[in-house]
């Protein structure tokens, strides 16, 4: 095993990769889910950002995402192993049935983050704990920097799905 | 030395992961206190509960921990929600 700070912020860049993917493919920058959420990007391109980075922003604020599904599978592993995950996913579903959400990229991202954080942990290469302070690292780069510069990097990041996936407006 | 060997271990909590969650808890409470913007102090606020879930599951490693921090969270993200919808214009009262 590596050392521990190391283990951690490689954790970090794998959650934020999966956290970040799937809130591309579910579409998660392209509007606010909830009023509250559209009025976070507008403030957000007030102060100069990206209004697809703001509408990202604004919507995990609002709901729990796959960043929200990371965090919890992680927890959910390190209590109580491959089970906990999956119990987390079905949770974040409910938390994102409350929050008005359908729900589809926070269960995806807690599903995915699950067998990741798992396989990581049977691996032998990493603790399920570095996942959880690597997913709060993560999303401190997103929503806790620069909401300038985070917005402008999800909205660079959007045209390029928007290039290879299509579907966007 | 590996670097955990020289790190106390309570009750096998990873008390660096610990620490991280807890700096950065801090860090982005005090950017809470000091952006001026009440919408743009949201997703700081969205740091401070990712930080907290962190360390809630950190410190109680059981099970039920597991509904303890999904409860926490959503909660907290709900609350974010409806302070967010509320300063967008609330619900149109007839």
């Amino acid at each position: 095993m590596l050392d521990e700070p190391i283990r951690i912020l490689i954790a970090a860049l794998i959650c934020w990769f999966n956290f970040m993917i799937i809130d591309l493919i579910f579409k998660l920058p392209e509007r606010g889910g909830v009023s509250g959420a559209t009025a976070i990007a507008q403030e957000v391109e007030k102060g100069g950002g990206k209004l697809n980075g703001g509408y990202m922003m604004g919507n995990i604020v609002s709901s729990p995402d796959a960043s929200a599904g990371t965090l919890l599978a992680g927890c959910g592993v390190y209590c109580a192993g491959l089970p906990g995950g999956l119990f987390a996913a079905l949770l974040v579903y409910i938390g994102n049935r409350i929050c008005y959400d359908p729900g589809y990229a926070g269960t995806t991202g807690c599903i995915t983050a699950t067998f990741i954080v798992y396989g990581a942990v049977q691996s032998g290469w990493f603790a399920a704990s570095d996942f959880i302070a690597g997913m709060v690292i993560a999303i401190l780069t997103i929503q806790g920097l620069s909401s300038v510069h985070a917005s402008r990097l999800i909205a660079w990041l959007w045209k390029i799905r928007c290039r290879l996936l299509r579907g966007c407006t | 030395m590996a670097l955990e060997d020289q790190v106390p271990v309570v009750a096998g909590v990873h008390m660096i992961a610990l620490y991280i969650c807890a700096v950065i808890a801090v860090y982005a409470a005090l950017r809470v206190i000091t952006e001026r913007n009440s919408m743009r102090k949201l997703p700081f606020l969205n740091v401070v509960s990712f930080a907290v879930t962190g360390i809630i599951a950190l410190l109680l490693p059981h099970p039920l921990t597991i509904a303890a921090a999904a409860a926490y969270f959503v909660g907290s993200t709900l609350e974010s929600n409806a302070i967010a919808s509320t300063w967008a214009g609330g619900l149109k009262r007839p």
